[in-house]
Order: structure tokens, then sequence, then C-alpha cells
């Protein structure tokens, strides 16, 4: 289980992220959901190590959160443009993970399969499409074996077809119990995912609620539900 | 009149002259590449009084002529009784000056790679060390290339320097074999062509670098 309490994030005197708390279990798809600049980036950045934080507790399995226990796929992918499909993956296995390059080959190659980009393994990435390229990131990710997996802004640039794509593969790997944290303003991706939102305005968590319970009554969850038919509710 | 025919009897002066010139600037071009590319990446990540040492070297290089630099570091080693010969120190005080300014064209190359490579990196596991080693300096090297190529062909031209402490390059064979024929217009034409020759030769291979390498990244 991950468990983020209380965090604030303050850049100089500014609070972005004020005192945001969630629980993750296993297997479960978190969403934070908002506007452009209402920290949910932020927040991935925390969990992720790219941000310090200056209150509260990020923990994993009632430990503090190792932070290689966390995956990350960025909003433009980054990924290593020198580098082949196929060494963007094992570069870090072979350095970080310090597993041979017959191995680290080979859980590359599966990984790509898995994610049917495995014909994409000598090209560099400058030449795929969002898609693809979205999707070796995630293989990169995932070869590094996280039990936490953040996705900030995973569909922003892909079309709707892709958006359900992506969908569909996130929740093949919270079914392998995998805890997911999505960053997201893409209500499209909401409607293929089975998740728990959390709808975040300056910085705070201002509404809390499963997919299921958005379904069943949506009266109840009116900031949520205004968010998503486009609505400023605030 | 400019009178080619003193090639024939001086043809070999001018050789051994573009030897020498080709072995300062290429010798000095190494030289700059090492102590550029170590200052460059310490000026990428350190602070304090490494960062301000590398500034004030480069400053000092910077704000002078590199006519004084080649003097001052030929009469100051001899001064300080170390038995160089004026070839060495013409190449180590070149070299110097090279690093000052390739130090500047590594930090803006590893300035050019984008933050999102370091974070991806930073995600991923990777130390600093091997962030810079393996993400970072391959994709500067690509930025960097062609400026390293206007030092090399600038370092062709300032090795005429070293005539002044008396290396037997190009442009002091020049001298030596106008004060034998007194025929200037005809020994400027070429060692001006020579060093046309050279330069544009250096340009032409590292322009073929630079595209292979653009080609390499872009696939």
């Amino acid at each position: 289980m991950l468990s983020v309490k209380n965090i604030i994030k303050k850049f100089h005197s500014k609070i972005i992220v004020d005192d945001v708390s969630f629980d993750v279990a296993p297997g479960e798809i978190v969403v934070l959901l908002g506007q452009s600049g209402v920290g949910k980036s932020t927040m991935l950045r925390a969990l992720s190590h790219l941000e310090t934080i200056d209150a509260g507790q990020l923990m994993l399995d009632g430990a503090p959160l190792d932070f290689k226990k966390v995956g990350m796929v960025f909003q433009d992918f980054n990924l290593f443009p020198h580098l082949t499909v196929l060494e963007n993956l094992t570069l870090p296995l072979v350095k970080v993970a310090h597993i041979s390059q017959e191995r680290a080959t080979e859980m590359a190659q599966a990984a790509l399969a898995q994610f049917n980009i495995a014909d994409k393994e000598s090209m560099y990435p400058t030449s795929l499409s969002g898609g693809q390229k979205q999707r070796v990131a995630l293989a990169r990710a995932l070869c590094m074996q996280p039990k936490v997996l953040c996705l900030d802004e995973p569909t922003s640039a892909l079309d709707p077809q892709l958006t359900s794509e992506v969908a569909q593969i996130i929740t093949k790997l919270a079914a392998q119990n995998m805890m997911i944290v999505i960053a997201t303003h893409d209500i499209g991706l909401l409607d293929n995912l089975s998740c728990t939102i959390y709808l975040m305005q300056d910085g705070k968590i201002v509404q809390r609620a499963t997919s299921q319970e958005l379904l069943q009554q949506p009266e109840s969850f009116k900031l949520i539900k205004s968010f998503m038919q486009g609505k400023n509710a605030f | 009149m400019i009178d080619f025919s003193i090639l024939r009897e001086f043809g070999g002066l001018f050789l051994s002259g573009v030897q020498l010139t080709l072995m300062i600037a290429l010798v000095s071009c190494c030289i700059g590449i090492i102590i550029g590319s170590v200052t460059g990446i310490l000026l990428s990540q350190k602070t304090g009084l490494i960062r301000w040492l590398i500034m004030g070297y480069v400053t000092i290089i910077r704000g002078t002529p590199m006519l004084i630099q080649v003097a001052a570091m030929f009469y100051m080693l001899k001064f300080a009784g170390y038995s160089i010969t004026a070839f060495w120190s013409a190449i180590i005080s070149i070299g110097l000056n090279s690093g000052a300014y390739m130090s500047q064209i590594v930090l803006a190359g590893i300035k050019s790679v984008p933050r999102g490579q370091h974070e991806a990196a930073k995600v991923i596991g990777f130390t600093k060390r091997q962030t810079m080693w393996f993400i970072i300096l391959p994709q500067a090297v690509r930025t960097v290339i062609p400026a390293f190529g206007n030092e090399l062909i600038t370092l062709v031209k300032d090795s005429s320097l070293a005539s002044t402490i008396g290396v037997y390059e190009l442009t002091k064979q020049g001298e030596i074999v106008m004060s034998q024929t007194f025929d200037a217009p005809t020994v400027y034409v070429i060692v001006g062509c020579t060093y046309l020759v050279i330069t544009t030769v250096m340009s032409l291979i590292v322009s073929q670098l630079d595209k292979k390498l653009q080609y390499h990244a872009q696939r």
C-alpha cells in the first residue's frame, strides 16, 4: 500500500501542493484530476523524487518510500534520443539493475513484445509515433519492476483511439497488482478506467470518488461531475 | 608579380612548415578538448571554489591576447628554469587557450540537453556520473561537433603566433623564404593559400562528421 500523507510542497513561498493525502492499494488506479497548474504533476514528481517535499510523508508498505520502487512515464516521454528503442530499455537494466547484457536484452524484448512494439527495437525514438513512444516509455519504466507507476498526462499527445488503448494497458498493469497514480485533465481517459478519482484545485484535494460511485450516485459528486462535463465548478 | 617558381626551390620549407602547423593545431586541439571537457563538465555541476577557479582561468584566457599568452608561457617557463622547446611551449599555451574556449562550448552543449533527460535518468536510477556519461554527454557531443570544428580551424590560423617565439611553422618558414627571395607578395599568397586549403579541408571533414552524426541522431 502506498500512503501519501499530508504532503505540502512550496515553490518559494507559494504553496503548490497543499496537505494532500491519499492511499493507493495494490492493483488500484488513482487519478489526480484537475486543470493545468493545480499541483497534480508536482505531486507525481514528489512521488518519484524529482521534487523534495516540504512536509508530509510518503510510505510504501509501512516503510518510507524507496524511490527505486517508483516508475515514471513523463508527459513528453523523455526517451533517450541517442539510443535505440532496445537500448533505452537495456541501458538502465545493465547500468542500474546490474543485469547482464544478455538477460537485459531478453527482458527488454519481452517487454516490447508485451506492448506490441517488438518490431521497433532497432529504431530510434525520433522515428516513432506518439503512441509508440508512449509504449516504449511504459516498457522502459516497467522493465525496472517498480511497485508504483506514475503517469503524467499519459494521453495528452494521443488521439481517442490510442487513449482507449492506453487505458487498456493501464488496466492490465493494475491487474498485475501494480499501484498506479495518474495525473491528468483528460476526462476521455476516465471513461475507460475503473479508478479512484481525486479532484484537485489550488493544490488541494477537493473531492474523491471511485468510478462506481460516480456512476451510481453522480449527484453526490457535483465537483467532479462538473469538471467532467467541462464546466468550471470553482 | 606573383612568381610561383620559388616553390621549386623552397617547396620543402613550406611543406615542413605545414607539418608543424598541423601538429601544433591538432595537438593543441586535443589538449583543448581534454581541458575543455573536464572544465565544462565541472562548470555544469560544481559550485563554489572549483567553479570560481575555472571561471578565473577562462576570464584570464579570454581577456588577454593569445600573442601575449604564447610569449608569456615561453619566457615564464624559461625563467622558471624549465628546459622546454619553443614548439612545446607554443602547444601548451595554445592548448590552454583552446581549453578555455572549449569549456564554454562543452558547457553550452550540456545545457542544450533538455531537463527532461536528466529527470528521466534520475527516475530510472542512474547516478549523476552515469547520467552525464551515458545520457547527457552523448547528446551534447552532437551539438558541439560544429563548434569544435570551428575551434580547430581557428587553431590552425592561431598557430602562426608560434612563429613569434621561433617555431618554424608555416608563417615562420614564409618569413625565411621572404628574407631570401625578397618576394613578399608571392610568399604571402602561397602561405595564405596554404592556410586556406588546410582550413577548407578541415571544414569539409567536420561538416561530413556533423552530417553523419545528425543523420544517426535522426534515424
